[in-house]
């Protein structure tokens, strides 16, 4: 098993942390939550905080204790600290529920439950209020910029989804409105390549559009017995190819969904490749899914979990493992929630659903108990760091994480 | 407004008594185990949101509807709306959840179901229940968190 590393942990907020967000080139990541601040957090190198440290001469060196110089040795292995540099306040009235960059870093996106969502420009050090997207008619629960930053896509509690257009002055106009889910829809998330936007919903669905002669159209719905999430679905997240798709649910699985070519239209069709199940002890709030093909996830039992794909040599070793630990989540919940009970932890736990041009079986590499005290909100992989994690919690917090493999 | 159960049935408020040993306590230090006797007591007063009583006078809450492990640090209670179509039950539940929110440590992992079959829409009122981002975005609703301190105020 590998294992996760607390590297810092980032005190400030005042409330629950709903969400965070790496900047694109991964030097500052934003935070929001219930106390309706955004912070951002920006990398202070360890060298830069030791600045008398670094120039030395080797006879300076020598004649300091060896003691002095293995802790030297140390500061350098250490990670870079991450610093509040800024606080996003009088904005909006309620809960920031999600925060967004926009691909070049220059803005940010915030969805609030105060059914507006802000967009922040990022100039000379400052960070001003350029423009307020209102629509919604209830609580927006995340937004999400599309990766040319044309677009902005938007979920709300009024179970729609708006797609938003960037003008220019810091206009955004409305170009689509998209009724078709039947509750509240909790998350939003743009394919790698940008042609299809997916929606999470309360209504236990996902839903994937796709842009057809200047309209938005549901091209598929994900749902449905023995397919689809029982319960709400709260977050997902794409591979990094956008071959694949991971959702995470209130059920307490995690399913893998993969993209094919229609043999009769020649249409993209997504299907059900997997399901985690037996893993997770309560509603799985938030997965990520990183470019080095991990699958992060965050529950409201505390915990993170890394997921990684099974080579052919190490899939009997994991399995094993899997197997173990997904009977010991199902013993610690005892007829809690009669669901996790119906389902055999051991056929699905190491699933052997994919095929290999799709990848090999989802096995648990780590898990990680008390990654807070409380439910865990949001996982997200650094885009340029690989192995680096931040989460965010009911406890306050965001996190950073170091991964460490298993050892080959 | 016309009352949805213009005449509940009413029960009496139950003496309890502890029905643990207490132990004894090692040098002070030991932390007393939450149970469900101290969770009862402290949703048995929440006034209903249509009448003059507490949750325990209209049978809404039981003791026995309690369930707590506090090592695994969970929390579950049932309760029993008066009519099976009450409009009233997600408030109801949004009481205790909060109230029960206030009151115990935050470690504790709470689940409010209503009692199965006791319902129309159990399941609907159940999901709303233990979604936290709703609950969330009730309690900023002023008007409904108003709801809530009026019934909480008798279970202070």
């Amino acid at each position: 098993m590998g294992s996760l590393e607390e590297v810092q942990c980032l005190e400030g907020h005042t409330d629950r942390v709903w969400q965070v967000a790496w900047a694109p080139s991964g030097d500052m990541l934003a935070s929001c939550g219930g106390d309706r601040t955004v912070r951002i957090w920006r990398r202070q190198p360890t060298s830069s905080q030791q600045p008398a440290e670094q120039p030395q001469t080797p006879q300076q060196a020598e004649q300091q204790p060896a003691e002095q110089q293995h802790q030297r040795q140390q500061q350098q292995q250490q990670e870079d600290r991450w610093v509040c540099s800024a606080i996003l306040e009088d904005t909006h009235s309620r809960t920031i529920r999600s925060v967004c960059w926009s691909p070049t870093g220059r803005f940010l996106a915030t969805a609030s439950f105060d059914r507006t969502t802000a967009i922040w420009q990022h100039q000379g050090g400052v960070w001003e209020n350029v423009a307020l997207l209102e629509g919604h008619e209830s609580e927006v629960k995340e937004v999400a910029w599309n990766p040319n930053g044309c677009l902005i896509a938007t979920c709300s509690r009024d179970k729609t989804v708006w797609l938003w257009e960037a003008q220019p002055g810091n206009e955004y106009e409305v170009v689509d409105v998209k009724h078709g889910h039947s509750q509240d829809v909790k998350c939003v998330r743009w394919h790698p390549q940008g042609e299809v936007l997916a929606s999470a919903s309360y209504d236990d669905s996902i839903k994937l559009w796709v842009d057809e002669d200047d309209e938005w159209v549901c091209a598929q719905t994900l749902a449905g017995p023995g397919v689809g999430h029982t319960s709400t679905v709260w977050e997902l997240a794409f591979d990094a190819e956008g071959r694949r798709m991971v959702s995470c649910s209130d059920d307490g699985t995690l399913k893998i969904w993969a993209c094919r070519k229609d043999a009769g239209r020649g249409q993209l069709r997504w299907q059900l490749l997997s399901t985690l199940t037996g893993y997770h002890g309560r509603t799985v709030f938030t997965v990520d899914w990183s470019k080095e093909g991990l699958i992060a996830s965050g529950c409201a039992d505390n915990a993170i979990r890394i997921f990684g794909e099974a080579t052919a040599d190490s899939a009997a070793a994991m399995d094993a493992e899997a197997v173990a630990a997904a009977a010991d989540a199902a013993a610690a919940e005892p007829g809690l929630r009669g669901l996790f009970m119906q389902q055999q932890p051991q056929q699905q736990s190491c699933d052997s659903g994919g095929s290999s041009s799709e990848g090999g079986p989802f096995c648990l590499l780590c898990k990680r108990e008390q990654a807070h005290p409380l439910d865990v909100n949001c996982v997200r992989w650094h885009p340029t760091d690989p192995g680096l994690l931040a989460s965010a919690g009911d406890d306050c917090c965001v996190r950073l994480w170091r991964w460490h493999p298993p050892p080959a | 407004m016309e009352l949805i159960n213009p005449a509940p049935k009413l029960y009496e408020r139950k003496t309890t008594r502890r029905k643990r040993v207490e132990q004894p306590v090692d040098g002070g230090e030991q932390r007393e185990p939450i149970d469900a006797l101290e969770v009862f007591e402290h949703i048995r007063d929440i006034v209903d949101p249509e009448h003059p009583y507490t949750l325990e006078q209209l049978n809404v809450v039981t003791e026995e509807q309690v369930e707590v492990d506090d090592v695994a640090g969970t929390v579950q209670v049932r309760f029993t709306p008066t009519v099976e179509h009450c409009s009233m039950a997600t408030l109801i539940g949004l009481c205790i959840r909060v109230k029960l929110l206030r009151a115990l440590p935050p470690r504790f992992k709470t689940d409010i179901l209503l009692t199965p079959g006791s319902h129309a829409s159990e399941a609907a009122v159940n999901k709303q229940l233990a979604d936290k981002e709703r609950v969330a975005a009730a309690l900023e609703n002023p008007n409904l968190l108003q709801m809530v301190d009026r019934c909480l105020r008798g279970a202070a």
